[in-house]
């Protein structure tokens, strides 16, 4: 009897510490996996602001890059060409005297293609450095970067806003839009074969959209991201947009042609008014 | 007949209120169509074969007949049901394998040790019940959900352990096993026909746990979403 009594709680006891052991399991894995999980966030968090900082990092020593060439071409080779032109002038005076009309032609030539290098170093050093972006803003960047498209191609570019005022946005995220803009412009007239791009600028009061709109063949961009077709335009968008939390969508106008949206959110510009941006001084630039 | 139900019912709440519990998860699994899920299918046929057994056992134990070999054919067809679950959330070829292993072997030894605990098959009245296979199924059972949880773990593939139908399945059948395992071998000396030893609490702890088991199950089928499914 007592032995019976005693194999009775001999069972109690094991069945319970089973059963303690059983509830100490589920614990166990619904505490431990929760916390990787939430150690597996972090380290991600981690990696993705590295990620950020690696990527900010290389688009500044772009845009530093960028200002160093234009500076060279300015200081140097722009000096050099002003230069050879008076130097040229000088000597056109004396072959003009010299009543050689053959030395003459070949003068004005020479001259005319000085004028000319001066005129493409001038426009090389403003695509390299938007300097109208930082003196007036956005919307005026982006006339200047349409006039000058005009010109030089047989498109039409429109370009609206939801403001008469765009108001002033930090640097970083000015030139982030106004390169997005420029990549897009840019690759709707190399691959899109278009006649018309438009171009809408909004902003409300927490967002800044940028759409822009072609009448070319279109693309689907789901396509070209699974077959590795993405060049460094798109990517570029995104890596700049990654930087300042802003998303792309591409869509497709039923009436055809491609459409890009970005958007990022506001970030008005601190209260000192940015300083120009200008390939006469020479400064890291800090964007 | 009602009468005999109602007074063994009443004689026997902790037993039989997992007979009736088990209509809980059955019933919610209909109702959210949750056996469209392979996994809650399996535990669907195993809950309305538990029904049945179970409510074959309560109909022979309320006329005071042995009902014995009714749990111990139930024994292979449970433990098949139980782990044929984690053959399809095992990811390892070499689990599923063991697995698979598993099932031959225990339907033989549950087999041998049926006729070895009861050499005259043709007396239902004094069957016993089977020596070993209680306590072979608990660990098996217990070594899948051991295996499971630490898969679980380490590929870290499902975001909420709590939402996910099949964490609440394991750890039902953790705690209810957990109880059976050292209890299952007893009940061979315990329930005889002729010389029952009353092992008091213990017998009601295994009914106890399946009744917390059941309500885990219905507490998982509750978390199924036809969409969102983990996996």
């Amino acid at each position: 009897m007592q032995s019976n009594d005693e194999l009775k709680l001999v069972l109690l006891i094991a069945s319970i510490a089973m059963l303690m052991m059983a509830f100490f399991v589920i614990t166990f894995v619904m505490y431990y996996q929760k916390k990787r999980f939430e150690e597996e966030k972090k380290i991600s968090d981690i990696e993705k602001n590295y990620n950020r900082l690696l990527l900010d990092t290389a688009l500044n020593s772009e845009e530093t890059e960028r200002r160093r060439i234009a500076q060279d071409l300015h200081d140097d080779i722009g000096t050099m060409l002003s230069l050879t032109k008076l130097s040229l002038n000088q000597l056109s005076k004396l072959v003009g005297n010299s009543g050689d009309e053959k030395e003459e032609s070949i003068m004005k030539k020479s001259q005319s293609l000085v004028e000319e290098t001066i005129l493409h170093v001038r426009r090389i050093t403003r695509d390299l450095v938007p300097t109208t972006l930082e003196r007036f803003g956005l919307m005026e960047a982006i006339e200047e970067f349409i006039h000058k498209l005009e010109e030089d191609n047989n498109l039409v570019i429109a370009f609206q806003s939801n403001t008469e005022e765009f108001p002033r946005q930090g640097q970083k995220l000015e030139l982030t839009l106004y390169r997005i803009m420029q990549e897009l412009v840019n690759n709707a007239i190399k691959h899109a074969s278009c006649t018309k791009i438009d171009i809408v600028l909004e902003i409300d009061e927490e967002m800044i959209g940028l759409r822009v709109t072609d009448n070319g063949v279109g693309f689907d961009p789901e396509k070209i991201k699974e077959s590795n077709l993405a060049g460094l335009g798109l990517l570029g968008i995104e890596s700049r947009l990654a930087i300042v939390n802003g998303t792309v969508q591409y869509e497709q106008p039923a009436k055809g042609g491609s459409s890009a949206i970005a958007r990022i959110p506001v970030n008005p510009a601190s209260g000192n008014k940015p300083e120009p941006l200008h390939p006469f001084r020479r400064e890291r630039v800090n964007i | 007949m009602l009468e005999n139900y109602f007074s063994y019912i009443i004689r026997q709440p902790v037993i039989s209120t997992p007979v009736f519990l088990n209509l809980l998860p059955i019933l919610l699994i209909w109702r959210k169509r949750a056996y469209n899920d392979k996994l809650l299918l399996i535990l669907f046929v195993y809950l309305i074969l538990k029904l049945g057994v179970d409510l074959v056992m309560l109909d022979l134990a309320s006329q005071r007949k042995n009902n014995v070999i009714y749990y111990n054919a139930s024994i292979p067809v449970r433990y098949i049901l139980t782990s044929w679950m984690y053959y399809y959330e095992f990811d390892s070829k070499l689990h599923r394998r063991w697995l698979l292993a598993s099932w031959p072997l225990f339907l033989a030894f549950s087999l041998w040790d049926s006729f070895h605990t009861n050499p005259s098959m043709s007396d239902l009245n004094n069957h016993n019940v089977v020596l070993y296979s209680g306590t072979i199924e608990s660990l098996l059972i217990l070594f899948w959900i051991m295996l499971y949880f630490y898969n679980t773990i380490r590929t870290l593939k499902i975001p909420n352990l709590l939402a996910y139908p099949f964490f609440w399945v394991c750890s039902g059948l953790l705690l209810y096993y957990s109880s059976f395992v050292f209890i299952a071998p007893v009940l061979h000396y315990a329930a005889k026909w002729d010389q029952w030893m009353d092992i008091g609490t213990l017998d009601y702890i295994p009914y106890v746990f399946e009744s917390v088991s059941l309500i885990l199950f219905s507490i998982g089928i509750a978390q199924y979403r036809d969409k969102s499914y983990a996996k």
